[in-house]
């Protein structure tokens, strides 16, 4: 290379024609290429593997019976799906992160994941505070995100009916809110306990107890109106000892107790009541209550009315009819060593969501598509679960049916298992509000 | 003397270097980590007010989140009750008020006592304001906190504007502007009377009191002037988050500020500012590097007390004031 | 008929009082206070032990409690599933071992050095020590809950005024007494005891007078550790072992030495039983409202008289 000293000058006005000539390029490139993406060139796929962010509880009282079941099944479809040649032709890296640590903790996260490791999204949350949170975020920092568990229905909704659809362009549910497990809950009471004259609740205090109780008391007060509340507890997330409460409930002496205590704390109540005799004379009514018998073993009492959040139950739909359902739980029980719970039917949902949205996306675009074209297509979408079917509505919100039963001991199964003869599977449109009107609306402009 | 001209000439040009650093930061870092930056700036302001209470006046305080969370909440639930006032320069004197207010109320009763009455006091109080937050759901959003939304400024609003694109713009100069002015606020007050008459307080209270200085009241001050800080950098650091959530106000993240004063230095005015923003890196650098971060922040505060309880910016004071005293020597 | 319009979850809200028709069970809800005030009164006697002896607010007295409580549990977990009682129950007194050894350690490499700095110093150090301990707990024992429940099990329930009510709460409270009567006559009776409070009532004559403070103060520290790691033993029969869960007990433990009085072992009785009462009753009564009464009694407390109901 020859030594050519250039001067100041001649270097500044270099610099300074390549920099128009760049941004020149750069604005007509932009002009120039047609918004509708179906009419460009094929778009190159991208050689390296799709960085998906994974997050849910690993550590802590949400750990074993709900987060650590989650994350397992985003491991073992994400082999699934590389084993199948991958998304588009792109294998999957999973990225898993702890979820605990509280809300302040994982906003930092997600916006170092969006902004610094550059993820192409991000799967997850259990708790209703970190999406309330973290949704926001998507559109704010431009980062797909859909959020896999949490239930709280104001996520989505906006301040007053009818609102405008999606609140986050970027911003996914896939599933159904808390409106189908608590509206359920009041369905299944009404037909099988018509006659119970109170009702208390136990939630913990926090965007998700709070709001499926107020669902499930405006529900109650439009079908059985006739009964009375006697009293509701707000323990805070993670408490770990009932003990006060249990006291407290069974000297409120209500006839069925609603409760959207998860996780852990479920099973600390649940031992902590079976030890001080609650179940003598209450039931409970879980609005999530579908992993418990597994957690809590042979002692979980029967009769409890349980809510599967939709119709995720390793027995349901019957193998035999739905060989989706088969392959899961086997697949599922053979690594793990345990029946899949609902976190993993809604793990599954939200990779199986991803998967098909952007697969749809790519074959539209013809190459690999933006988590703009991702969260266009995603919408309308319809996916075969282990569950039956999903569909992704306008609201981002997942649709889902919903499965209620009573537990009952069966001398197949080492807990008790939701009594066949009693379940309901109460459809989509009862329990789901239509698009762009409040749930609370929606059932408080019920018809008596 | 003209060493002394030498000596004073790299203080201004370091002084210089470092502003002209701030201006241009933003073009030198990334996005994320000039958010970081803008965290530490926040933070550097509240260790600022706290080491007023802590290095001059000689008071512990573990429980100066709950004035922290005076200025963040009262922004967040502006924006939730008063929206149409939702704008930077209401919501400033906003925070400072709130914050003015419960900080008064709470040193009133806390600056009767010291030492470890005191440190336990201060708790009590911060943790309760904490419960209050959390239990009143309906009201704070509890512990799912509420979300902070782009402020407008004097009529300007942000229409469109993403919150990085914000936080990198005008937000960063915004927070500079006020970083500086509250950090030459503070010289102003440490130089002053009143900030001689604290640390006359601190190293001897009954000479104090003897000598005339109504010990009880200014303490009083210098908590209500830790308080206020507290809140202004509470309600800055909101914008930055997007989110409040109570836990600003648990004693755990007020044992972080006291962590930011010590790891800077309490006995360096611009300590403070140092151990802010060193502490806020540090802990995203372990938290990003290790499931054991707890660990790290734990061991590195044993260590700093241990070995360095002057702080960074103190043994970094006291090993320049050596290595002058050797040229000194030397030249003599 | 619903009462409100609006939803029962307000507070205050008219709805939001409890119907209390079971007058029988009041004497449950005074049992529970005791159970809980059986466990604050371990951990704060520990650390009023502490506190007066050597003057250090230890901030990480919930992570020596959490440790007791995991040391416990994971012993018991390891222990067969038909174990026999004889190896069960003392199976939690492994929690109070482990707690004093790892107090032993804090003392000698972190209290140690302190005693000649200011009392800023000793509270951070402490509170290093608690961030510490948070994932030593977590590298030891892994970040997932642990129940051991088999002492509780085993004991079943009673009936006390037709209300089933469990004989392990009533074994820990009896347990909390004995501990607590013991405790006082080691203060009382024993040389070291006299020695100890001594050394809280005024340091300088007790060293002038020639007491070996450096070892008194090792011992105090060990001793309230031990109580500590006891206390969260004694609760994992009925709650799980989990990362964090020494918090809440901690801030407990401080109301407790506020309402109290620093250093007091009587204060310490009290406070708890306050303490314990308050919640059993707030929640029985006022759920809404829960900590905070807690809070705003500790605050009451420390307007009025602030060195507490029996602090000097």
């Amino acid at each position: 290379m020859s030594k050519r000293k250039m001067d100041r000058r001649q270097f500044l006005k270099s610099a300074g024609a390549a920099g128009i000539a760049l941004g020149a390029a750069g604005v007509s490139g932009g002009y120039l290429r047609p918004k509708k993406a179906a009419a460009a060139k094929k778009r190159p796929i991208p050689k390296e593997p799709i960085k998906l962010a994974a997050i849910s509880f690993l550590t802590g009282a949400a750990a074993a019976p709900f987060g650590i079941p989650g994350m397992n099944t985003y491991k073992m479809m994400a082999e699934e799906y590389n084993k199948q040649g991958g998304i588009l032709g792109r294998k999957i890296d999973l990225l898993s992160y702890d979820e605990a640590g509280g809300v302040d903790a994982q906003v930092k996260l997600c916006r170092k994941l969006i902004l610094d490791e550059r993820v192409d999204v991000i799967l997850g949350y259990i708790s209703s505070a970190d999406c309330k949170a973290i949704l926001p975020l998507s559109d704010e920092l431009g980062g797909l995100i859909m959020a896999y568990d949490c239930g709280t229905h104001v996520l989505m909704e906006g301040d007053a009916s009818p609102y405008k659809v999606p609140k986050y362009t970027l911003g996914f549910r896939t599933k159904a809110h808390l409106g189908i497990d608590n509206v359920g809950l009041a369905l299944f009471i009404k037909k099988y306990l018509p006659n119970i004259k109170s009702v208390a609740g136990i939630n913990p205090d926090y965007a998700w107890g709070r709001d499926s109780w107020l669902i499930f008391e405006t529900t109650m007060k439009k079908l059985m109106p006739q009964v009375k509340v006697v009293g509701t507890w707000w323990p805070p997330l993670f408490t770990t000892d009932y003990t006060a409460h249990i006291s407290a409930l069974m000297g409120a002496q209500p006839d069925v107790v609603h409760s959207a205590l998860w996780g852990g704390d479920a099973v600390t109540f649940t031992k902590q009541a079976l030890g001080m005799g609650f179940f003598e004379k209450i039931k409970m009514a879980w609005s999530r209550g579908e992993p418990y018998p597994q957690e809590v073993g042979k002692e979980y009492p029967e009769e409890q009315i349980i809510c599967c959040a939709g119709t995720h139950y390793f027995l349901y739909p019957p193998h035999d009819k739905w060989p989706l359902n088969k392959w899961f739980v086997e697949d599922y029980t053979r690594r793990y060593g345990k029946y899949p719970t609902y976190p993993c039917y809604h793990a599954y949902q939200a990779i199986a969501t991803y998967k098909h949205a952007a697969e749809r996306a790519g074959a539209l675009v013809g190459g690999w598509p933006t988590i703009e074209e991702i969260s266009e297509v995603a919408v309308g979408l319809s996916i075969e679960t282990p569950s039956g079917h999903l569909m992704i509505r306008e609201d981002h919100n997942g649709v889902e049916d919903v499965l209620v039963g009573f537990s009952k001991r069966v001398s197949d199964f080492p807990f008790p298992i939701l009594d066949p003869n009693r379940l309901e599977v109460f459809p989509a449109h009862m329990v789901n509000p239509p698009v762009g009107i409040r749930t609370v609306d929606w059932i408080n402009g019920w018809r008596a | 003397m003209a060493l002394k001209r030498f000596l004073m000439r790299p203080r201004f040009i370091i002084y210089a270097v470092v502003i002209l650093g701030f201006v241009f930061l933003p073009r030198l870092l990334s996005t994320f980590n000039l958010i970081l930056f803008e965290y530490g700036l926040t933070f550097a302001i509240v260790a600022l007010g706290f080491n007023l209470l802590l290095g001059y006046t000689g008071l512990l305080s573990f429980g100066h989140g709950a004035y922290f969370a005076a200025g963040a909440y009262g922004v967040a639930m502006t924006a939730k009750y008063f929206p149409a006032h939702f704008s930077l320069e209401i919501l400033i004197p906003a925070a400072l008020l709130v914050s003015l207010i419960i900080s008064a109320i709470f040193g009133f009763v806390c600056v009767r006592h010291t030492r470890i009455f005191f440190s336990i006091l201060a708790l009590a109080l911060s943790m309760l304001l904490y419960a209050l937050v959390f239990k009143f759901y309906h009201v704070t959003g509890g512990s799912d906190g509420l979300y902070v939304k782009i402020p407008s400024v004097f009529g300007y609003t942000f229409e469109g504007v993403r919150r990085p694109q914000f936080l990198m713009g005008f937000y960063y100069y915004f927070l500079l502007g006020v970083f500086f002015a509250a950090l030459i606020l503070m010289k102003g007050i440490v130089s002053s009377p009143f900030g001689k008459a604290l640390q006359a307080i601190r190293d001897n209270e009954v000479r104090a009191e003897l000598i005339g200085i109504r010990v009880r009241r200014y303490r009083l001050y210098a908590f209500i002037i830790s308080g206020m800080y507290a809140g202004l950098g509470g309600a800055l650091w909101s914008f930055v988050n997007g989110h409040v959530t109570p836990d600003v106000a648990h004693w755990v993240f007020s044992g972080e500020i006291v962590y930011m004063t010590l790891l800077g230095g309490f006995a360096v005015l611009a300590g403070p500012v140092v151990g802010a923003l060193i502490f806020t890196f540090l802990k995203l650098y372990a938290m990003g590097s290790t499931e054991y971060w707890m660990l790290i922040i734990g061991a590195t505060l044993i260590i700093l007390v241990l070995v360095l309880p002057a702080g960074i910016a103190g043994g970094f004071a006291k090993l320049v004031a050596k290595i002058s005293q050797h040229f000194a020597t030397r030249a003599a | 008929m619903f009462v409100t319009p609006s939803y029962s979850s307000i507070p205050f809200a008219k709805s939001s009082r409890v119907v209390q028709r079971n007058e029988k069970m009041w004497p449950i809800y005074i049992l529970n206070g005791l159970y809980f005030a059986a466990f604050i009164f371990l951990i704060s006697l520990g650390l009023n032990i502490i506190l007066g002896v050597m003057g250090v607010l230890n901030l990480a007295h919930g992570s020596l409690y959490a440790t007791g409580a995991f040391m416990a549990a994971w012993t018991i977990v390891a222990l067969d599933e038909g174990a026999s009682i004889f190896l069960i129950y003392p199976a939690l007194l492994t929690g109070a071992v482990i707690a004093a050894i790892f107090g032993l350690f804090m003392e000698y490499f972190l209290i140690r050095p302190m005693y000649k700095r200011a009392l800023e110093y000793q509270l951070l150090i402490t509170f290093g020590a608690l961030l510490l301990f948070e994932d030593v707990i977590k590298m030891i024992w892994g970040g997932e809950a642990l129940y051991a429940s088999g002492p509780f099990d085993v004991l079943g329930r009673i009936h006390i005024l037709g209300n089933p009510y469990p004989l392990y709460f009533l074994f820990v409270m009896i347990l909390a007494v004995v501990v607590g009567i013991s405790i006082w006559l080691f203060m009382v009776k024993t040389k070291i005891g006299v020695m100890l409070r001594a050394i809280s009532l005024d340091r300088e004559m007790a060293t002038a007078m020639g007491l070996k403070i450096d070892k008194l103060g090792t011992f105090a520290f060990v001793l309230g550790a031990a109580l500590a790691g006891f206390a969260g033993a004694l609760v994992v029969p009925t709650t799980p072992a989990l990362l964090g869960f020494g918090m809440e007990p901690l801030i407990l433990a401080f109301i407790v030495v506020v309402i109290g009085g620093l250093g007091s072992l009587k204060g310490a009785l009290v406070g708890s039983l306050v303490v314990g009462q308050t919640r059993s009753i707030g929640i029985a009564l006022f759920p809404e409202i829960e900590l905070a009464v807690l809070f705003l009694i500790a605050t009451v407390i420390l307007v009025v008289r602030p060195q507490g109901l029996f602090g000097r």
